[in-house]
């Protein structure tokens, strides 16, 4: 069996690069620096989505069947808002964070002077009443300190519209490593699990006359995904996108509501709240995952959406799939999911790009 | 009033008073030509109730730059006729049922007639909260006896707030629609007084139509036909008030705002902030973390992808047939427009798209 | 000419949910193939006939109607054998409770509260099917997680020419738009008719976004139902069952074109066709997804008024569905 990204190498230096949704710079700037070797040709859009493209086949043959595979760059995260008299910032969040996760974090902010730290200041449990301790401290009284004295030193460092992303280690922990554990595995996973299947198909091509578009998109966090805009020019008749589901395989959950479990592989869906997938197209992703014996479980709930409601009804309309690796506290600094599934993501779109012939699955 | 104001003053009036309720955007367009179509090389509409305004530099193959402001505005619709001389309405974009209240409008039905919005009088209001009336159960009273009014007002006539303007102090204007035909009238009027061989590119000032009524706006569509190579979204901003924190709001008289946004590209904003600061332009800058909620949000995604950034002029009572605007930051806005359609350094950068990988 | 009643039978008794149209789609092909050109699927499983017209550059027209229909997925199987569900579309739990539904693949069950909640409380997640199983294995024999159920459907007759059932939305659209087809099918047209059969509607016109995109109307027009403000409760609206069909001016979705309204009030005037003019407070459809798409379309639609949409016992009258199809044709052979 192919070991992929083993000791998670790539993750790890995925994980730690800093691109909130808008401001994915540092992060397309590393995956472009290794796509010559890991595709046939590539572009960088105007918004900063990077397109990879490998043929398979026979070059000349008109007949190709193209397809896109997904996966976002950036990460939730936090941006400026007002730079308060005493050195203080007031900030909104990039994307859907819960405020529960803000409070105390460490935060790093790009500004005129590269980058920063600062932490999210927090009253401490002396000065809160006791029917507020339990609480999430509401956005409006968050401020992030970046240790300037006033005002004045704080606008040397950073303005308003500066973009911050939590500050978090990235480990692996539990019996053997079987967890990781970091910040922004949404979606560094998917683009991970794509770089290592572009290693792996350019070593071994696939036989199909296939045009393969692997796609780093920008912006899927905030909801106006550069998917869409990718997926306009592509116009592929088939989309994968991988991804990251949040799941709630918790102890006190009641079974219906758990979405997923870890270590049970990758989670393809039926319907989330922005699409309602291809049936055949699913059919086929469990049929080779069967064939193959790799893990793949069902989501068992519906829930959230990414860049596939855009995807599949760009153009003339899309037949898509979704393939998410089950993670525990999704947009948080402290993402958890297991190693096996990311794994067994990777294989499957392997997988299943080797098994796809010119005509429908 | 200071002269170098007057004539743009009377050119934001001139097209706020147009009639244009989302939907109902084509009944203004006569007055559009009469009003803009000087200043330009070509007028033409779509199917979506878009307005183009074209100025060519004259040079083959330069860039296209689009500035959209959209040009319809909140109202309400006619949806059913009752007796004594009262209409049920259906609002058209966000309105507050707290400025309704026995406010004039002019209801536009085969011809156009006065109305008066019904106020229940307090001793009448039930003790619950004072609560108000939602838009949808508000009526207005026409003072027509019920038959003429089904043969002068068909169901689905547009109702829009009475164009009554007032200059207030320090060169401040009040009145309706200003959201967003003085976006409109500023911009065209930057446009128009430019020398075609200053321009940096072939300009397309679009009035776009639905802002306030579609998540998308008619300037989805309208961006898709005229294709531009990066745009600028000009849309109102909500002004400074007392008991609305400073963070969510821009000052009024402070100059145009410039939104730093997930939601749009932050290099041709950055460019744009350098413009301003360049000439001296005042402005604001605001964060609009993960979206503008304008029609930034929607062009930006059209096609292969279209640089925008979002710009703001302060305004006060939003959605309100009193909106106030300061002349001062039109004339910033005015500015700004002038200068960024003639930047040869942003076109060069911003123009054309890179192919796809083959 | 076939009988819009005899069609709308045969449409209501063929379960086809949002996303999965299969079934529903290769009944309407049949049915609109001998009145077409051309028939096609797309990627999103839309359905579109196409009728050519005499002129190249002719005005483009395309008429939509949905297929699908509002529904569950199943999410998971209890250990008793009760299947837990997820809304697909607009399901009011109140109207949902207590019926009797059907999958995809013919397997029946029914849709029961937790009793224990009051009716205002009812959301989709205190909804269980119960197939008549004793415990999840036999349930797993029968259903599995990713399968669909919907409301069982059919129409009867009631009382004149009023009928009940479901899914008459958009089941009636769809005949509306056969039929129309089939009147025009001998009539030469200057431009292209395209008759959509539209996939995912009850989702957000999911499907109607893709195929204008695809075809690029100059002119579409949306076939649908819509409320009416004729029952207790009702918000107020100027539209009743039998007074013909509706011309819509606008829903939460858009604001139709002003002058394809126009064009439609005085088609059905000098046709003397009964018509009304609908303003409908919530509720959206294909239109505004055919509005916008690419560089948009003037948008106009026509709706036949319907009571009680989206329960079991959706109620219309056949005559404003003939005042529909009698509307549609003359706005089709209108446009030069």
């Amino acid at each position: 069996m192919k070991r992929y990204d083993k000791d998670l190498t790539l993750l790890r230096e995925l994980s730690l690069l800093f691109g909130p949704s808008g401001c994915e710079g540092e992060v397309a700037d590393t995956i472009e620096r290794a796509l010559p070797s890991l595709c046939d040709s590539y572009t960088r859009d105007r918004m900063g989505n990077l397109i990879a493209l490998i043929r398979t086949g026979d070059p000349e043959k008109k007949q190709r069947r193209k397809v896109m595979i997904s996966a976002h760059m950036d990460e939730v995260g936090v941006m400026v808002s007002e730079l308060c008299e005493d050195g203080l910032l007031r900030f909104d969040t990039v994307g859907g964070i819960d405020v529960s996760v803000l409070e105390g974090r460490k935060i790093t902010l790009e500004g005129a002077c590269g980058k920063i730290s600062g932490v999210i200041a927090s009253k401490a449990i002396h000065h809160k009443e006791r029917k507020d301790r339990n609480k999430p401290t509401p956005m409006a009284k968050l401020f992030i300190d970046i240790g300037a004295r006033d005002r004045a030193e704080a606008e040397g460092y950073v303005s308003v519209g500066s973009f911050g992303t939590f500050d978090s280690e990235f480990y692996r922990f539990g019996k053997d490593g079987a967890f990781v554990k970091g910040k922004a595995l949404d979606d560094r996973m998917g683009c991970a699990a794509m770089i290592s299947v572009m290693s792996s198909l350019m070593g071994d091509r696939p036989k199909a006359d296939l045009d393969l578009y692997f796609c780093f998109t920008v912006r899927e966090e905030i909801g106006l995904s550069g998917a869409k805009v990718v997926a306009q020019r592509i116009a592929p008749e088939l989309a994968i996108v991988l991804e990251s589901t949040a799941v709630a395989d918790l102890p006190d959950t009641e079974d219906a509501k758990r979405v997923a479990e870890l270590g049970a592989g990758g989670a393809l869906s039926v319907m989330d709240r922005s699409t309602i997938y291809d049936r055949d197209f699913l059919a086929f992703a469990r049929w080779i995952a069967e064939e193959q014996a790799i893990p793949v479980q069902l989501k068992k709930y519906v829930s959230g959406g990414n860049d596939a409601g855009s995807i599949h009804k760009s153009g003339v309309g899309v037949r898509t799939l979704a393939l998410s690796v089950p993670t525990r506290y999704l947009h948080s600094p402290a993402c958890v999911a297991s190693v096996s599934d990311y794994h067994s993501v990777t294989r499957l779109v392997e997988a299943m790009l080797r098994s796809m012939t010119p005509v429908l699955p | 009033m200071n002269n170098s104001y007057e004539s743009l003053a009377q050119e934001i009036v001139a097209l706020s008073s147009v009639m244009s309720v989302s939907g109902y955007e084509a009944r203004g367009m006569d007055e559009i030509c009469r009003l803009l179509g000087k200043g330009f090389d070509r007028v033409e509409t779509d199917a979506v109730g878009n307005c183009f305004l074209w100025k060519y530099c004259g040079r083959d193959g330069a860039p296209k730059i689009l500035v959209d402001t959209h040009f319809d505005e909140i109202g309400m619709l006619v949806r059913e006729i009752l007796t004594d001389g009262f209409v049920r309405l259906v609002p058209i974009g966000g309105l507050s049922p707290s400025v309704l209240q026995a406010a004039d409008v002019i209801l536009y039905g085969k011809e156009a007639i006065r109305g008066v919005i019904v106020s229940t009088p307090p001793h009448l209001r039930s003790a619950d909260e004072n609560r108000l009336p939602d838009c949808e159960e508000l009526l207005v009273d026409t003072g027509y006896p019920k038959e003429e009014l089904e043969a002068l007002l068909p169901i689905g006539s547009p109702v829009g707030f009475a164009p009554v303007y007032r200059e207030l102090l320090s060169g401040r204007l009040a009145g309706k629609s200003f959201d967003n035909k003085a976006c409109a009238a500023i911009a065209a009027h930057a446009i128009s007084s430019v020398p075609k061989e200053k321009l940096a590119g072939d300009v397309v000032l679009m009035l776009s139509s639905y802002e306030e009524t579609s998540r998308l706006g008619g300037a989805s569509a309208g961006a898709f036909s005229c294709t531009p190579d990066y745009a600028m979204v000009i849309d109102v901003n909500l002004a400074t008030v007392p008991d609305v924190p400073k963070v969510e709001t821009v000052p009024l008289g402070g100059g145009l705002s410039i939104s730093v946004s997930a939601a749009t590209d932050l290099n041709l904003t950055r460019a744009v902030q350098a413009l301003c600061k360049a000439r001296g332009i005042a402005h604001t800058m605001i964060a609009a973390a993960s979206s503008t909620g304008t029609n930034a949000t929607s062009i930006q995604l059209v096609d292969g992808g279209i640089p925008t950034v979002d710009i703001g002029l302060p305004l006060r009572n939003m959605h309100t047939y009193n909106e106030v605007i300061d002349l001062s930051d039109a004339e910033a806005l005015c500015s700004l427009v002038e200068a960024f359609v003639c930047d040869r350094e942003i076109a060069d950068r911003f123009c054309g798209r890179e192919e796809l990988p083959r | 000419m076939t009988n819009l009643y005899t069609t709308l039978q045969k449409l209501c008794a063929c379960p086809s949910v949002s996303g999965r149209e299969e079934r529903i789609r290769e009944m309407l092909r049949e049915m609109i193939a001998p009145f077409c050109d051309e028939v096609s699927v797309d990627n999103l499983g839309n359905l579109i006939a196409k009728k050519k017209g005499a002129k190249a550059d002719g005005t483009k027209i395309m008429l939509c109607a949905h297929m699908d229909e509002i529904g569950f997925l199943v999410t998971f199987i209890e250990k008793n054998g009760l299947l837990r569900v997820a809304p697909i579309g607009g399901i009011k739990s109140v109207s949902a409770a207590f019926t009797e539904v059907i999958s995809e693949r013919g397997v029946a069950g029914v849709l029961v509260p937790n009793t224990k909640t009051k009716p205002e409380d009812l959301s989709t997640d205190k909804l269980y099917i119960d197939l008549g199983v004793k415990d999840q294995k036999s349930a797993e024999r029968k259903v599995s997680v990713g399968d669909f159920f919907v409301l069982r459907g059919g129409v009867r007759r009631l009382a004149g020419r009023r009928i009940c059932g479901r899914p008459i939305d958009d089941r009636i659209g769809c005949a509306v738009l056969l039929s129309v087809a089939e009147r025009l099918s001998r009539t030469s047209l200057d431009g292209d008719v395209y008759y959509v059969f539209s996939a995912q509607e009850e989702v957000g016109g999911r499907g109607a976004l893709p195929a204008a995109f695809a075809i690029r109307p100059d002119v579409s027009l949306c076939v649908d139902v819509t409320g009416t403000g004729d029952t207790p409760g009702a918000d107020a609206m100027a539209c009743s069952l039998g007074e013909g069909v509706a011309v819509k001016i606008k829903d939460s979705s858009l604001i139709c074109h002003e002058e394809v309204v126009f064009e439609l009030c005085r088609l059905a005037e000098e046709n003397k066709i009964p018509y009304q003019r609908e303003i409908l407070l919530h509720g959206g459809t294909d239109a505004s997804q055919m509005q916008l798409a690419g560089s948009g379309s003037r948008a106009g639609a026509l709706s036949i008024p319907c009571r009680y949409i989206h329960s079991a016992v959706e109620l219309c009258e056949l005559g404003d569905a003939e005042a529909c199809v009698a509307l549609a044709e003359q706005f089709v052979l209108s446009i030069k």
